[in-house]
C-alpha cells in the first residue's frame, strides 16, 4: 500500500508529533505547507513562463524579427543625384538576413572540459552557495542567416552562462519533494524564487507599474513643458507586447484643441500628430474619423459641440500635411522614423511606416504579422482615447489616479529578466552590422556573395561580437543596475534586485511578498504616492510597510493576494459579448453608449444599462463556470456617474494582474476579484455589513487583507495601528531560526536563536505557513511592575536564572572567504599561473604558537578558538615547476592570514573550494566562524506588539518577585510602556498565554474574532478562573528581597518574546586615544576603524548650557587635536616662529626662555627640534650686524644670524587652527593672534 | 589502533602533536578531507587539485581536529 498522502491541513494546534515526523521523514510526495509555496509562486511562475507555458521569450524573438544588413557603401545624396541624372539603376547591394530562431537555456552542469566527474554532472544550488559561485546554465541560441534569397543556414551559438532562478523549470530541483530537497542539502521547505549569484541569494523584487492596455486619463502639470500650447491633459496607455515588454503611448491635448501622439523610443521622445497615426493605420476618410469619435449623425453625440468643434479642427489642421491615403501617411512616417528604427537601408518608406506602426503604436493589439483587422483595432482604440481625452478636458470625467492599485499591475521578476534577455539578444544581432562593415573593409570591400563570406561569417563576424549575454544578466542580478539602450519603458535604472537575507524566516519570506513602487518615487517631495488608498484593500497589506523613507513605497502583498503569470484564453469572449448585445456603433454621449473592452481591445459599444447587465451576466457565468468564462477574468464595470471615472466595461485576462479570492453570494462560490473592478463592487467584509439587494460578495475572512507577517501579530485589532507596523518591522529583525540547513549555508552573517519555542498564542495561519520550522522567540513569564529602577524607560530586567537556562541565547555565524588571488578575481587560473598556495613553506620555520590554530595543511583546526590577530591560515609563494608538475617554494617564508574581528569566535567549518574545471589547487577557503552571543546588558528584545526594550540588568533569581504558586517572572517590564502606546493586545496575549500554559493548549489569536459583547478579556479571564487564577490576570506577588506581599496585585502572564539582532557587541564604541586623521590630527570616525563619536554643534551647545567647561575642554581639545605650538607675542603669528640652530653662540641667553624652550621641545608635536633648541620669531628679528654681541644673536639653519624676536611663547591650540593659518597664508591672508597673560 | 580514535596529545611540541613531520618531505603532509557530496575521505597534499577522488565533487570539508579542544568555561 502506498503511504498516505501528506496532510496539508493545519489547525492552531501544536502538532508536536506530526511535525516531528515531518522532520524525521521529509515527505516523499509533496510539501506539507502548500500555502508557503504559493506565497512565492509569482516569482517562480514568471520565470517558468519565459521558456515554457506561454513562452514569453519566443514571442520576444518574433518581435525582434529578421535583421537585414547590406554590404557596400550607402550612396550619398550627390551620388544619387548624379546617378539619377544619368538614368542608371541603383547599384545592387547584397542583403544578409539574420534571425534568432530559438533560444535554449540549459540546466546548470559542469563544463565538458572537466573529465573527472562521470556520474552526476549536475551542479546543484547548494554547491553554488558553498563555493560562492553562481547557479547558472548555458544559454544557446540558434541563429539563421541567408544572403539575398539563398537558403537559410543555421548555427547554434553559445551565449555565456545565465543565472537561473531556484526551483524553476531550468533548475534541477523544480519538482523535488521535501525528501529530495533535504538530500540536496536544501531546506525541506525550500521555496526557490531567487537566484544564487556569487554565493549570495538575490531576487528581483516586484515593482509596481501602470496597468497594461488601459487608457488612463491623466492631469499632470509637467505635460505643459512638452512644448508650446501643450496643456496638462493627457491620455496614457501602457501597451504590453506578448513578450511582456511595454511601450507607453500618450495622447496630449493642445490648448487649441489639437491632439498629438507621444511615445518614447530608445530613451528619446517623439511627437506625432494623432491624425497622421489614424490615417496611417487604416484606409479611412474624414467622415469615418469624425463619426468614429463623435458618433453617427443620428446619435446624441453630434450635439456635443465641444467635441465636434475639436474634431473638426483636428481634421482641418491635418489638411496642412497634404497626406491623404494610408500609404502616403505610412511613407511619411517611415521616412521620418527610418533612422531610429534601425530598419535596413533599402526598405521602402511605406514598409518602414508599417514597421513603425507595428512596433510603436499600441503593440498589444498586433505585434507580429499585423493584420488589417489588428490595425483597425488600433485605429478604434486611438479614437476611443481621443474621446476620453476630450471628456477629461471638458470635465465630463475625472482623471484616473496612477497611484491607486486599481490602475496598477506588477512587474514580475521573471518577466523583467525576460525583457532584459530579449533586449540583449536584439542588441547582439544588431551588433553584427558594424562588425560586418569592418570585415568588408578589411577584406578590400568584400561582398556577402563572396565565398570568403560563408567561411568568415561565423568565425570572424559572429565570433567578434559580444556573445556574453550571461555575463550581462549576472551583472544585472548582482548589482541591480539596468544597463539598457531602450530603458525598457521603466522609470529607474538601479535598485531592481535585493539580497534575500535570511536573518529569520519572516524576513526571508517578506522579500518575496514585497512590492516596490519604484525608486523614482522615493525622491519625490510630494507624499501622495505613499498614501494608503482604499483601492488597496485586500491587495496590499495596510500594516506591513516600513516607517521612515520607504514608507508607503515598499508595500507587501496581502497574504491571499495572487498574481497572474500567464494570459488566459479569452478568444471566445468577444463572441459571447456580441450575443449579449454589444454593437459596433458608438457615440461620444456617454449616456447613449459606453465602451466594452477586452485587454485593451475595443469589442464594441452598448448602452449603460446593457453594460451593467452584461457585467452581471458575465460575473454569474464566470463564478458558475458556464459559457467557458474563466474565473480569473476581471470584469471591470465602471458605471456612469456624474464626473467620475470614465464609464465602460473593461475586461482583463492577462498576466501580471493582482487578484484575490472572495465569496460570490448568489452562488455561494469562490470568485476572483481584481483591483480594477473592486472599487465598483459591493463586497461586504463581515456578515453584519451585508446590505440586502446591494452586496454581491463577502470576504472569506477579514484577515485576508493582512500580509503573512502582519497576520502573526496576536490580536492585532486591539493595538494602536502604528504598533502593528513596528511589529512587522521588528519581527523581520528578530534573531530567529533561518533554517535547518545552516550547515550548508555560507551567508556572510547568519543569526540563530538557540532556544526557539513555538508561541502559545498564535493564529492557525502560523501552522499553515509552517512557521514552527523556523521558531522566532521564546515564551516568557512577564510581570508588569516597576520593580528595581532598572526597568525604567523601555528597559527590561531578565531573570538571571532564565538567562542561565538559555533564554534568548543566540549565535552568529560569519563566513569569510580567505582568497589567495589579489583583486578577488573570479576568473579561474590555469595550473601554471598559480603563485601562492596554502600551507607552511617547506623548510621554513613554523612557530609553535601558529600551530595552536593552524593545522599542518596551513588551514585552521575546526573547533579552534580565535581571537583578534590570531592566524587562521598560512600560505607561501610558489612557482610552477613543469618538470616535476609541482610547485616549488624558494623563499621559505610563511605568510599568515589573520582573524581580524575583535570578538572571539570558533572555527565552525572550513570549505575548500575547487573550480568547475576540477584542475586547480586550493586558492580560496571559505571559513565559517561561530560567535556565541548570550544575552548581555544592552541587547534588544521585543514582544510581538512593537514594544521593544533593552536589557538593563540580569537580576538574580533570589531577588526576583514570586507568586503564590512559586512562579518567578523571566522578564520584568515597566507599566509605563502601556498608557501612551495602547498595546492592549499585549495584555490580552499575556492573559491568553497564561491560560494556554495552565491548560496546556494553544490559543487562537486571529484578529477580529472578539467583539464588544464577547470580549477577549472575558474569554481568557474565564479560562484563568477555571485554572484557579484571578480572572483579570493579576496575582499577588511577593518581593524577592523582603519577602513581603506587594500592596498591589501584579499583572503577570506569558508573552512571546523575540530577541532582536541589534546587540551591544556590534554597536559599542568607545575610545580615549586611537587612530587620527593625518591631516587634521583629529580622531577618525567610524566604529570599525576604532574612531570616536562626534561631539557636534548641538552637543557642544548643551555642554555650554550646562556650564560643563571642563568636559568641553576635554572633548574638543584634549581628546581631539590639541597641540602645543610656538607663537610670537609681538606679531601674533604661529608661522614666523622657528627654531634657532643649536650650538652657535648663546651661552648667556635668557635662562628662563631656554628652560621653557627645552621643556616645550621635549613634549612638542609640531616642531621637531634638538634637545636644546631655542625658538625665535624670525619676523620680529633683525639681521645681526657686526656690532651685535654674540650673546644676543641667534642663527638659523642656513647660518644667517639674527638679533631679537625672542618674545615667543608656547600655547595650546587645536591642530586645525594652525592648519587653517597655513591655508589662509597660502591665500595671502594673515591671521594675527593676541596672546595675553 | 584506528585513526578515528582520540589520541592523547604529547606535550604540544609543535609538529610532534601531529606526528609525521618526516613523511611530508618537500610536498608537505597528506591531510584527509571529506567530500561534500559523497562524504568520502579525500587525502590531499600541497598543491593538489581540489576534487573528490570518488565522485569529482568540488567542495571539500576539513575534518574536525583530533586534537583535544578545551576552553576555559567562563
Amino acid at each position: 500500500m502506498a503511504p498516505a498522502k501528506t496532510d496539508t491541513n493545519w489547525s492552531v494546534n501544536y502538532d508536536v508529533l506530526r511535525r516531528e515526523r515531518l522532520f524525521k521523514n521529509p515527505p516523499k510526495d509533496h510539501t506539507a505547507y502548500p500555502a508557503l509555496a504559493d506565497a512565492i509562486k509569482p516569482h517562480v511562475d514568471s520565470f517558468n513562463a519565459l521558456f515554457d507555458g506561454s513562452k514569453v521569450l519566443e514571442a520576444g524573438l518574433k518581435d525582434i524579427g529578421t535583421k537585414t544588413f547590406l554590404d557596400g557603401d550607402a550612396e550619398t545624396p550627390e551620388q544619387r543625384r548624379a546617378r539619377q541624372a544619368e538614368g542608371r539603376r541603383a547599384p545592387k547591394r547584397n542583403k544578409l538576413h539574420v534571425r534568432i530562431k530559438e533560444v535554449f537555456l540549459e540546466k546548470p552542469a559542469i563544463p565538458p572540459t572537466n573529465k573527472f566527474t562521470a556520474r552526476n554532472r549536475n551542479i546543484y544550488p547548494s554547491e553554488c552557495r558553498e563555493r560562492h559561485a553562481t547557479y547558472r546554465g548555458k544559454l544557446r541560441a540558434r541563429i539563421e542567416y541567408r544572403v539575398n534569397n539563398g537558403d537559410w543556414m543555421e548555427s547554434v551559438r553559445e551565449l555565456g552562462q545565465v543565472p537561473i532562478m531556484m526551483r524553476t523549470n531550468r533548475c534541477h530541483l523544480e519538482k523535488a519533494t521535501p525528501s529530495e530537497l533535504v538530500e540536496h542539502k536544501e531546506e525541506s521547505e525550500e521555496l526557490g524564487g531567487y537566484f544564487i549569484v556569487n554565493g549570495n541569494e538575490k531576487l528581483i523584487r516586484m515593482l509596481i507599474v501602470g496597468k497594461r492596455n488601459y487608457p488612463m486619463a491623466i492631469i499632470r502639470g509637467s505635460f505643459v513643458k512638452r512644448g508650446h500650447t501643450y496643456t496638462k491633459y493627457g491620455v496614457q496607455i501602457r501597451s504590453v507586447r506578448p513578450d511582456q515588454t511595454s511601450q507607453t503611448n500618450v495622447l496630449h491635448y493642445l490648448s487649441d484643441g489639437n491632439v498629438t501622439f507621444r511615445f518614447s523610443w530608445r530613451k528619446n521622445e517623439f511627437l506625432v500628430p494623432v491624425m497622421m497615426i489614424l490615417k496611417a493605420l487604416a484606409e479611412t476618410n474624414d467622415r469615418e474619423i469624425f463619426e468614429g469619435i463623435v458618433g453617427s449623425a443620428s446619435s446624441e453625440g453630434v450635439n456635443n459641440t465641444f467635441v465636434t468643434d475639436r474634431v473638426e479642427l483636428l481634421l482641418r489642421t491635418y489638411k496642412g500635411y497634404n497626406l491623404h491615403s494610408r500609404s502616403s501617411c505610412r511613407a511619411y512616417l517611415g521616412q521620418k522614423f527610418k533612422p531610429v528604427l534601425y530598419v535596413s537601408a533599402d526598405m521602402s518608406d511605406e514598409d518602414a511606416g508599417t514597421e513603425f506602426l507595428r512596433r510603436v503604436v499600441l503593440p498589444h493589439l498586433g505585434n507580429h504579422n499585423v493584420s488589417e483587422t489588428q490595425d483597425y483595432d488600433k485605429f478604434k482604440l486611438i479614437m476611443f482615447m481621443i474621446r476620453k481625452l476630450y471628456a477629461v478636458v471638458a470635465g465630463d470625467c475625472a482623471p484616473d489616479n496612477p497611484d491607486a492599485v486599481s490602475n496598477q499591475e506588477v512587474l514580475l521578476g521573471g518577466f523583467l529578466y525576460g525583457m532584459i534577455l530579449k533586449e540583449r539578444l536584439e542588441e547582439w544581432v544588431k551588433s553584427f552590422g558594424p562588425i560586418l562593415r569592418d570585415w568588408s573593409m578589411r577584406n578590400h570591400g568584400a561582398k556577402f556573395v563572396d565565398p570568403a563570406f560563408e567561411r568568415d561569417f561565423l568565425s570572424k563576424v559572429v565570433k567578434r561580437s559580444n556573445e556574453n549575454i550571461g555575463g550581462a544578466l549576472e551583472y544585472f542580478l548582482s548589482t541591480g543596475n539596468l544597463v539598457s539602450p531602450t530603458g525598457l519603458d521603466l522609470q529607474q535604472t538601479s535598485g531592481y534586485t535585493v539580497m534575500a537575507e535570511k536573518i529569520n524566516f519572516y524576513r526571508f519570506i517578506s522579500h518575496f511578498r514585497m512590492i516596490h513602487r519604484g525608486s523614482f518615487f522615493a525622491q519625490l517631495k510630494t507624499t501622495t504616492v505613499r498614501k494608503l488608498l482604499p483601492e488597496s484593500w485586500g491587495f496590499l497589506c495596510p500594516v506591513h510597510t516600513p516607517d521612515g523613507s520607504p514608507c508607503g513605497l515598499l508595500n507587501h502583498l496581502a497574504h491571499k493576494c495572487l498574481i497572474s503569470t500567464s494570459d488566459i484564453d479569452v478568444s471566445h469572449i468577444p463572441r459571447l459579448l456580441v450575443q449579449l448585445g454589444v454593437r459596433a456603433e458608438s457615440s461620444v454621449a456617454l449616456d447613449e453608449s459606453v465602451t466594452v473592452q477586452l485587454d485593451g481591445r475595443i469589442v464594441g459599444y452598448c448602452s449603460p444599462k446593457q453594460a451593467r447587465r452584461i457585467a452581471d451576466t458575465l460575473r454569474h457565468w464566470k463564478v458558475e463556470g458556464t459559457h467557458n468564462v474563466p474565473r480569473e477574468l476581471e470584469v471591470g464595470y465602471v458605471p456612469n456617474s456624474n464626473g467620475g471615472q470614465y464609464p465602460g466595461l473593461y475586461m482583463f485576462s492577462q498576466a501580471a494582474r493582482m487578484f484575490r479570492p472572495v465569496k460570490y453570494l448568489p452562488l455561494d462560490k469562490l470568485d476572483y476579484v481584481g483591483p480594477f473592478e473592486q472599487p465598483f463592487m459591493e463586497i461586504a467584509c463581515l456578515t453584519s455589513d451585508l446590505v440586502a439587494g446591494v452586496s454581491t460578495h463577502i470576504e472569506y475572512t477579514p484577515t485576508n487583507i493582512l500580509s503573512i507577517v502582519a497576520n502573526m501579530t496576536p490580536f492585532s485589532d486591539y493595538n494602536q495601528s502604528p504598533r502593528n507596523m513596528y511589529q512587522c518591522q521588528m519581527s523581520k529583525q528578530t534573531m530567529g531560526t533561518p533554517g535547518t540547513a545552516i550547515d550548508y549555508r555560507t551567508d556572510n552573517k547568519l543569526y540563530r536563536l538557540q532556544t526557539g519555542q513555538t508561541p502559545i498564542v498564535r493564529p492557525p495561519l502560523y501552522n499553515a505557513y509552517g512557521l514552527d520550522n523556523f521558531p522566532n522567540g521564546t515564551n516568557a513569564v512577564v510581570a508588569i511592575i516597576s520593580y528595581t529602577g532598572y526597568d525604567m524607560d523601555d528597559a527590561m530586567i531578565i531573570n538571571k536564572s532564565s538567562h542561565e537556562r538559555g533564554f534568548g541565547h543566540g549565535t552568529i555565524y560569519k563566513t569569510k572567504v580567505h582568497s589567495l588571488d589579489e583583486k578577488d578575481s573570479r576568473r579561474s587560473k590555469s595550473r601554471r599561473e598559480v603563485t601562492k598556495i596554502f600551507g607552511f613553506a617547506p623548510g621554513g620555520e613554523i612557530k609553535a604558537e601558529w600551530r595552536n590554530t593552524i593545522d599542518e595543511d596551513g588551514l585552521p583546526h575546526i573547533g579552534a578558538r580565535v581571537t583578534e590577530g590570531v592566524p587562521v591560515a598560512a600560505w607561501h609563494n610558489v612557482r610552477y615547476d613543469a618538470a616535476s608538475d609541482s610547485y616549488v617554494n624558494v623563499d621559505g617564508i610563511t605568510n599568515l592570514v589573520k582573524y581580524k574581528d575583535t570578538e572571539e569566535g570558533f572555527i565552525d567549518s572550513i570549505r575548500i573550494m575547487g573550480a568547475e574545471t576540477g584542475v586547480e589547487p586550493c586558492q580560496s577557503l571559505s571559513v565559517k566562524y561561530r560567535v556565541p552571543r548570550k544575552p548581555v546588558i544592552g541587547d534588544k528584545f521585543s514582544s510581538r506588539h512593537g514594544q521593544k526594550g533593552v536589557c538593563s540588568q540580569l537580576w538574580p533569581a533570589v531577588d526576583m518577585p514570586f507568586s503564590e504558586s512559586g512562579i518567578q517572572p523571566d522578564l520584568i517590564i515597566n507599566p509605563h510602556a502601556f498608557p501612551s502606546r495602547m498595546t492592549i493586545a499585549q495584555m490580552i496575549e499575556s492573559m491568553a498565554g497564561k491560560a494556554g500554559a495552565l491548560h496546556g493548549h494553544p490559543q487562537d489569536c486571529t484578529p477580529f474574532q472578539f467583539s464588544e459583547e464577547n470580549t477577549a478579556a472575558d474569554y481568557f479571564g474565564h479560562q484563568l478562573r477555571k485554572a484557579g487564577y484571578n480572572y483579570f490576570g493579576n496575582e499577588p506577588l511577593y518581593s524577592g528581597i523582603t519577602g513581603k506581599e506587594f500592596a498591589a496585585d501584579i499583572f503577570i502572564g506569558v508573552v512571546h518574546y523575540q530577541r532582536l539582532r541589534h546587540m551591544v557587541n556590534d554597536k559599542f564604541q568607545v575610545r580615549t586615544t586611537g587612530p587620527v586623521n593625518s591631516l587634521t590630527g583629529q580622531p577618525v570616525k567610524g566604529r570599525a576603524k576604532g574612531g570616536g563619536i562626534r561631539v557636534g554643534e548641538m552637543e557642544r551647545d548643551s555642554l555650554i548650557a550646562h556650564g560643563a567647561a571642563f568636559i568641553l575642554q576635554d572633548r574638543l581639545m584634549n581628546c581631539s587635536d590639541t597641540q602645543r605650538a610656538w607663537i610670537c607675542r609681538d606679531c601674533g603669528s604661529f608661522l614666523s616662529t622657528q627654531v634657532a640652530a643649536p650650538g652657535g653662540s648663546s651661552k648667556a641667553r635668557n635662562q628662563g626662555a631656554a628652560a621653557a624652550a627645552a621643556k616645550a621641545a621635549s613634549s612638542q608635536l609640531g616642531h621637531s627640534v634638538g634637545s636644546n633648541g631655542v625658538v625665535r620669531c624670525r619676523r620680529c628679528a633683525r639681521e645681526a650686524v657686526f656690532e651685535d654681541s654674540r650673546a644676543i644673536t641667534w642663527e638659523d639653519g642656513e647660518g644667517h644670524r639674527f638679533v631679537g624676536g625672542d618674545n615667543v611663547t608656547v600655547v595650546a591650540v587645536p591642530g586645525v587652527l594652525r592648519y587653517l593659518d597655513v591655508e589662509l597664508a597660502a591665500m595671502g591672508i594673515r591671521m594675527k593672534f593676541k596672546v595675553e597673560n | 589502533m584506528s585513526r578515528e580514535a582520540y589520541q592523547v596529545p604529547s606535550s604540544m611540541g609543535g609538529q610532534t602533536a601531529f606526528g609525521d613531520a618526516g613523511a611530508s618531505g618537500l610536498d608537505g603532509p597528506m591531510v584527509a578531507y571529506l567530500c561534500g557530496e559523497c562524504n568520502a575521505r579525500v587525502s590531499l597534499k600541497r598543491g593538489d587539485q581540489i576534487r573528490c577522488k570518488e565522485c569529482g565533487h568540488r567542495v571539500l570539508y576539513k575534518e574536525r581536529t583530533k586534537r583535544m579542544v578545551q576552553f576555559e568555561a567562563r
